[in-house]
């Protein structure tokens, strides 16, 4: 019964991999027509298929389930629980919308078997570390999704991207090594690193070696935050993302970073416990970092003229929003980050999306050329536009009620002077973020002067407008009916807290 | 079994080596088909002997009546033993193919038999003095094999090579004398063999002793400050590397600081120690100096080397920890780092045979010529790096868990080393990865950059023609040419990447046979 | 009394009375009578050594029966012996090996005066070990000094003639040094025959009385002997007595002139002195500190040279220095590494120096580096040869000097404040020895072709030179006997020891 668990895992796995081995027929899927929409055929009916069968399993009922005891009292092992089911929910939709998208854009990038084949593989990994019961798989399919989302980043083959993806690769690695250094001494100093709702830290074990444990924990803190692009090991995320496929860099900002905070969240509430942490100079050097992430994240957003650059500054700054929440402690804040976890989720892919659409018709990269878009591809223009808003955190879009709820679990977690100076921050970055966003709204709609370049370019083809439309439709509804979702979140912060 | 087999285990590669410069054999082939025969047959009685093990020992000479050449195969000697006859045969079918166009085969594969038995001595070596002898006869076994293209660089490489083991040897000879005046035997005894009494007082003499003869041993195993020659020594023909310079020669410094430290010291008595301290310093440094080099270095062979540098520093760590559980994470890095780096030696050794390059920056986009080759280094280097699942994680694991066990400051920051050293070890390994894959360029914009493509190839016959005598490496192949190695040398790397995955993944009864041995320390 | 105990008086005389009659022989019977002289005198030396052997104990031999102290006497034990079967055997086998030399280097009328010199070589070496008196020893001393001398010069050239001079200079110089110290202690215990001078010092430590006399004596000794037999720093005449001198000459003066200074040197320890005054004065630091500083001076000159021959020589120094550390240890067990190490430098040094000829007459005569390239390849034998006697000197096990460098060590591990020092100058040495044997060991393996070196060399069989092949072939065999088979050796040596006080 728990079997059932691999089937979305191994699934694209296996498919990705077939993509990948050359089996003789290196040129098909490059540019060969029939061959390239069989290949689209094959990979929706698969990313599909794991989809369904990822939510099927995380929505049936508790699963858990032992692949093999890597070594004694350390087994690869999972375990469906609710921060899992809202993770691979959220991966499920975005993962599938893009992958559709990317049946369009791949186009003119080239060499789509290989990109659907590493696209496929990472959508297997990701279900896998969602459905992580236990510390040291987690690790594992941490690792994993590092190795193979780094071709994503470099697909295009210049050698700007390849220096980004080893950029990014090595930027993840330090982090899970930081990680890693952390799980030996949890290992030791944890009753079982099995992931426990409020943590399973031995404390008798662990007294009078706290020092070295607190050590441990705030590496792996910044470790697993720099997948997050949290401050200091952030920079590789404004290098990958404007060199990747827009498709890539969309599930980059969307969901990939987003390991990072899951990753966050199982060390922090189910292995260490917040309790260990709560008052502790691991706090508040914690918050510190996100505030500074987010502020800077946003200043750097504000300057940056590169389209794609800017949204991922702007990713720095919006994940470190739901890091903050994590940070504080407290109930609400958690509710909070939880839910800007999926927002974020929807918003940051669509803004992707949009990005990558200009660049797909226009081949623009530079926010200034956006003038007078509006007109052109207006369909396109207004998902930007709720997008937008959503993630400045205007009601009703969804991002007003994550950030509401981040804001009033900071001021009751009783973490002195970070009660008010985080939602001040919040509210500073909400306005630069307005201030990043809504000049491409004003520009496109109501062109000062004349678009810099003319061209024909309009809406995109059905097949790449349909996912973006879904996400920014998702934006709107969840801001105005986030009820069922708040039950869901504050189930789990009450578990944890 | 009779305990007769011992000797015939060491002698016998010895006897069949020295024999093939005298022996007519018709062909290539008849050659091959003897060496090959004879190493399968000394590792199947190596087995038989592993399987059945004779409890006695077996004395072959005495030098005196406290100086003896004797042998035994207890339990540590058992993995190493195993380590090496699984290697051999599979290194000895990749050198065929290698050595193809090789000049002076005969003499290569001499000298390669002999050290297969002179290292079977090390491993069956049943005190410090008979160790001792055949540690230094694998210096002068192996030098002609890094001396073996008789280029000048060749010729200071070896010479290093020789300066350092030989003058490490020197220093290791130091304890070796202490242990035979102030040891209640002379054989390897699980837990030391200290007679304290007779010390009395002079315990920083003892801990002093130590320092040298690990200090001695440890050229061996490269650790800095005496890791110059590993790399240097990196000139000899690539199945010489890939398994000397990988396994059996810096193995066996391993293997004896292991031999000294917990079966001849013993760990009790060192532990907590300002030598303990003295000794983990520089394991701890060289962890993260290799790397670091290994980084820096754009030579493919070399970088590995350094690599390797780094990662036998990880087993000195171990074995530095001074517990039963240091002694297991030595043991499992002995062993697992002897799979992946052979293979990955292996590997660079068929890129440099089918492709002629030999520098990093040379091999954008190979990876779609040699899939096979690449697909398997790239796993190496995943397994270098301690991907779960892979059989580096295990030994990395159960190091790290013997140190955060130890509870020893510096202990903790060997741990901290081997992470940095991972990340390293991520940067260079993959670097190669994605440079052959992910080429930035077109790579037959490469190739012509290599070598003008026709007046290039006109001048490569010619070194072809003449490699041999003049020593110098394969000469670059057209980017279109190069394509995968034949069977025999993939046939090794298949084999060592199913080990790599089956340890990584089901580690366990190894896992368990080290806590058996570690075991009787305590 | 046996006859058996008449043989090491009769050998003295031998040897003695074969140089003049070499003298009158034309050269190709002088060398069958020299030949048939050393021989004999093995033998008779191994009967008694199987003489003393079964007795268990030593003899005095009073010549002319006069007791003392009027009567000069002789004193056998198994020590003295076992050195003189060994000194025997290594000569002819140096003789052996460089008696193509000998033919081409020294004029044809001169090379009855050659066998005139080592004959009284011979019986002065013989009369070093067996002799009682400290006087006689002194006159042989000078017998052996000049001998030498001649062994050196006898080639004729501006060089050699120049080494014989320093050489000349230098060990008179030890001998007067030598003879003043006997005066002291003649003075002092107005005795001149061993036993009995070692009486009286014995009465004169326990009075308390002539400290200072005493002190000198034993200091004027070492010091002359340590001159003759080229301790560093008083090594300056050796590289080029050792370097341009014909072949068996500088095999003799190496393995066998040298050590028998030194032994006369542990007779004084043991026989005149005690060693225990010996141990109580502070000469014996002295000499550890030299002996330490020849080990590795000697062994940095010799990495400089780029002369093979020079380079052998200077290493030459490096051992004198392991035996003079040896003595400074200031243990029983010390002194008997040391005369162990005699013997595996005996064998080994000239090992070396024969094969290095073969080596150099490979190589058109040319003894710097560049020129050997490749010669191991031409001459096969000495190339082999010379490989064991390196290895031997690194320390190899199975060959000599490893059983000599476990001796060493396990000498230092008995002394207190010793330790360290003797064994890190080991150690170093042994990488030292490394370094230019090593080297030169590759560079003989090189091919001349490979390294781009012209070399107008020939190819030598084996068969070519039956003399030199068999002296190299037993070199090695001795090599290996002593490698391998050391203990019966060693406590011969203990024994011997032992029987000397």
């Amino acid at each position: 019964m728990g079997g059932w668990i691999l089937a979305p895992i191994f699934l694209p796995v296996a498919v990705g991999v077939c993509f990948l081995l050359p089996l003789g027929r290196e040129k098909v899927g490059d540019g060969d027509g029939k061959a390239l929409s069989r290949l689209h055929i094959l990979t929706g009916i698969v990313l599909a298929l794991t989809a369904v069968a990822a939510l099927l399993c995380a929505w049936t009922g508790d699963r858990s389930f032992t692949l093999l005891e890597l070594m004694d009292g350390i087994p690869i092992y999972f375990h469906i629980d609710d921060v899992g089911r809202l993770f691979v929910t959220v991966i499920s939709v975005v993962w599938v919308l893009v992958g559709f998208y990317a049946f369009v854009y791949m186009k003119h990038e080239g060499k789509e078997r290989r990109f659907f084949g590493f696209y496929l593989i990472v959508f297997g990994v990701l279900i896998a570390l969602s459905f992580a019961g236990n510390l040291v798989t987690m690790y594992l399919f941490y690792e994993l999704m590092t190795l193979t989302s780094m071709p994503l980043v470099l697909h295009n083959g210049s050698r700007e991207a390849i220096m980004a993806a080893l950029k990014y690769l090595f930027y993840s690695m330090c982090g899970a090594y930081l990680g890693l250094f952390g799980i030996f001494f949890l290992y030791k100093y944890c009753d079982t690193l099995r992931f426990t709702a409020g943590g399973t830290l031995n404390l008798t074990l662990a007294a009078g070696n706290t020092t070295i444990l607190m050590i441990a924990v705030f590496g792996m803190l910044i470790g697993f935050g720099a997948k997050a692009g949290m401050f200091p090991l952030h920079a590789w995320l404004p290098a990958a993302h404007p060199v990747a496929p827009s498709p890539a860099s969309a599930v980059m900002s969307g969901i990939i970073a987003k390991a990072g905070v899951l990753a966050v969240i199982r060390v922090v509430y189910y292995v260490v416990g917040p309790d260990f942490i709560r008052g502790t100079w691991i706090q508040t050097a914690w918050m510190t970092l996100t505030l500074l992430t987010v502020f800077m994240g946003s200043m750097l957003a504000f300057r940056e003229p590169v389209f794609k650059k800017r949204l991922a500054y702007s990713t720095v700054s919006q994940v470190s929003y739901i890091l903050f929440g994590l940070s504080a402690l407290s109930p609400t804040a958690m509710e909070g980050a939880l839910l800007h976890v999926v927002f974020h989720a929807f918003i940051k892919s669509a803004l992707f999306l949009t990005a990558g659409i200009f660049i797909f018709q226009t081949g623009k990269e530079r926010v200034e050329d956006f003038r007078g878009f509006g007109k052109k591809m207006p369909n396109t223009l207004w998902c930007y536009t709720f997008a937008a808003l959503a993630l400045i955190g205007i009601p009703p879009t969804c991002g007003f009620i994550s950030k509401w709820y981040l804001a009033e679990g900071a001021l009751e977690a009783g973490v002195g002077v970070f009660g008010w100076l985080g939602p001040a921050v919040l509210l500073l970055s909400a306005l630069l973020t307005a201030g990043y966003l809504l000049p491409l709204v004003t520009n496109g709609f109501f062109p000062k002067e004349k678009a810099a370049v003319e061209t024909q370019a309009g809406d995109p083809p059905a097949l790449m407008l349909t996912p973006l439309v879904i996400l920014a439709a998702l934006t709107v509804l969840l801001g105005v009916f986030p009820n069922p979702l708040i039950r869901f979140v504050s189930g789990i912060a009450a578990s944890v807290l | 079994m009779n305990a007769i087999i011992l000797p015939v285990l060491v002698l016998f590669p010895i006897l069949s080596g020295a024999l093939i410069p005298l022996l007519p054999f018709k062909n290539r082939t008849h050659m091959m088909v003897y060496v090959e025969g004879a190493v399968l047959v000394n590792s199947a009685l190596a087995l038989a002997a592993m399987l059945n093990r004779p409890e006695t020992e077996f004395i072959l000479f005495r030098f005196t009546s406290n100086l003896t050449l004797s042998f035994r195969l207890d339990s540590l000697g058992t993995v190493f033993c195993a380590l090496i006859s699984a290697l051999w045969p599979l290194a000895t079918l990749y050198a065929f193919e290698y050595m193809k166009h090789e000049e002076h085969e005969k003499f290569f594969f001499m000298f390669y038999t002999i050290t297969f038995g002179i290292t079977m001595g090390i491993a069956l070596a049943e005190d410090l003095v008979t160790m001792y002898c055949f540690y230094e006869m694998l210096t002068l076994a192996t030098f002609p094999l890094v001396l073996h293209t008789l280029t000048r660089e060749a010729v200071l490489a070896s010479r290093t090579y020789l300066y350092y083991s030989l003058g490490g040897a020197a220093f290791a000879f130091i304890g070796v004398i202490f242990i035979l005046i102030y040891g209640t035997t002379p054989d390897f005894t699980a837990g030391g063999v200290l007679d304290l009494a007779a010390i009395g007082s002079r315990t920083n003499l003892l801990l002093l002793i130590y320092v040298f003869c690990f200090f001695g041993f440890s050229v061996k195993a490269a650790m800095f400050p005496f890791s110059g020659w590993l790399p240097k020594a990196g000139v000899a023909p690539t199945p010489v590397t890939a398994l000397l310079h990988a396994v059996a020669v810096v193995k066996a410094g391993a293997f004896a600081i292991i031999r000294i430290t917990y079966y001849s010291f013993g760990t009790e008595f060192l532990r907590g120690t300002w030598a303990q301290t003295a000794v983990l310093v520089p394991v701890i440094f060289t962890i993260v100096y290799g790397c670091s080099r290994a980084l820096k270095e754009t030579h493919l062979k070399r970088r590995l080397a350094w690599s390797t540098v780094s990662n036998l520093s990880y087993i000195l760590f171990g074995v530095a920890l001074m517990s039963p559980a240091g002694l297991v994470g030595a043991l499992c890095h002995m062993v697992f780092h002897a799979v992946m780096k052979i293979c990955s030696f292996f590997c660079a050794g068929a890129v440099i045979y089918r492709s002629g390059r030999e520098y990093i920056f040379q091999l954008d986009g190979l990876g779609r010529k040699m899939p096979r080759v690449f697909g398997i280094f790239t796993l190496a280097g995943m397994a270098l790096m301690g991907v779960p699942g892979l059989c580096g994680f295990v030994s990395k694991w159960n190091l790290v868990k013997a140190a955060v066990d130890s509870q020893n400051p510096l202990a903790y920051v060997g741990i901290a080393a081997l992470m940095v050293s991972a990340l390293l070890t991520a940067i260079y390994m993959m670097t190669i990865a994605v440079r052959a894959f992910f080429p930035a360029k077109d790579p037959k914009y490469t190739s012509e950059e290599l070598g003008t493509a026709a007046e290039r190839t006109g001048e490569n016959e010619e070194t072809a023609k003449d490699g041999g005598k003049t020593g110098v490496s394969h000469a670059v192949v057209p980017y279109e040419e190069v394509s995968d190695p034949n069977w025999m040398m993939l046939l090794p790397l298949c084999i060592f990447v199913i080990a790599i995955v089956c340890f990584g993944l089901h580690p366990q009864p190894i896992v368990d046979a080290f806590e058996k041995i570690a075991s009787a320390m305590s | 009394m046996e006859l058996v105990q008449n043989f090491p008086f009769l050998s003295i005389i031998i040897a003695l009375f074969s140089g003049p009659l070499c003298s009158i022989l034309g050269s190709r019977w002088a060398r069958r009578v020299n030949t048939a002289v050393i021989a004999l005198i093995g033998i008779m030396s191994a009967a008694v050594l199987a003489y003393t052997l079964r007795t268990g104990e030593s003899y005095v031999y009073q010549m002319g029966h006069y007791s003392a102290p009027w009567g000069n006497e002789i004193r056998v034990g198994q020590l003295e012996a076992f050195m003189a079967v060994f000194f025997c055997a290594v000569m002819l086998l140096c003789m052996l090996g460089g008696r193509k030399e000998l033919a081409l280097e020294v004029e044809e009328s001169k090379q009855n005066l050659y066998y005139v010199m080592v004959g009284l070589l011979l019986s002065s070496l013989l009369a070093l070990i067996y002799t009682n008196d400290i006087f006689t020893a002194y006159v042989f001393v000078e017998i052996n000094t000049i001998s030498a001398c001649g062994l050196i010069m006898i080639r004729e050239n501006g060089r050699t003639l120049e080494a014989a001079t320093r050489y000349m200079i230098m060990s008179l110089m030890g001998s007067g040094l030598l003879l003043m110290g006997i005066c002291f202690l003649y003075d002092l215990t107005g005795h001149l025959l061993m036993s009995n001078i070692q009486e009286k010092v014995a009465e004169l430590q326990a009075a308390g009385t002539y400290h200072l006399p005493l002190l000198i004596s034993i200091c004027l000794m070492c010091a002359g002997l340590a001159i003759k037999s080229a301790l560093f720093p008083f090594h300056a005449w050796l590289p080029d007595a050792y370097g341009y001198s014909t072949l068996s000459s500088s095999a003799i003066l190496s393995s066998l002139v040298s050590k028998g200074y030194i032994f006369l040197l542990v007779k004084i320890f043991f026989r005149v002195i005690g060693f225990d005054v010996i141990r109580e004065s502070k000469m014996i630091n002295v000499l550890f500190v030299f002996g330490i500083l020849g080990m590795i001076m000697g062994s940095i000159s010799a990495i400089q040279e780029n002369n093979v021959r020079r380079m052998i020589a200077y290493s030459s120094v490096a051992q004198i220095g392991y035996i003079y550390m040896g003595f400074g240890l200031g243990t029983t067990a010390g002194v008997i590494a040391s005369l162990y190490h005699i013997l595996c430098h005996a064998a080994t040094k000239s090992l070396l120096f024969v094969a290095a000829s073969g080596l150099t007459e490979a190589s058109g005569d040319r003894k710097d580096f560049f020129s050997l390239t490749g010669a191991g390849y031409r001459n096969r034998l000495a190339g082999v040869a010379f490989t064991v006697g390196s290895l031997s000197m690194v320390g190899i096990p199975g060959l000599s000097g490893f059983i000599s460098k476990i001796l060493f060590a396990q000498a230092a591990y008995e002394t207190t404040h010793r330790i360290f020092p003797a064994l890190i100058a080991l150690a170093l040495s042994t990488i030292l020895n490394a370094v230019y044997f090593m080297k030169t060991v590759i560079r003989i393996y090189t091919p001349a072709a490979r390294a781009g070196i012209q070399v107008d060399g020939r190819r030598i069989s084996m068969g070519e030179q039956k003399q030199k092949s068999a002296a190299l072939l037993c070199f090695i065999a001795l090599n290996l006997i002593l490698g391998l088979f050391s203990e019966p050796i060693v406590n011969l040596l203990t024994q011997g020891l032992a029987m000397f006080s």
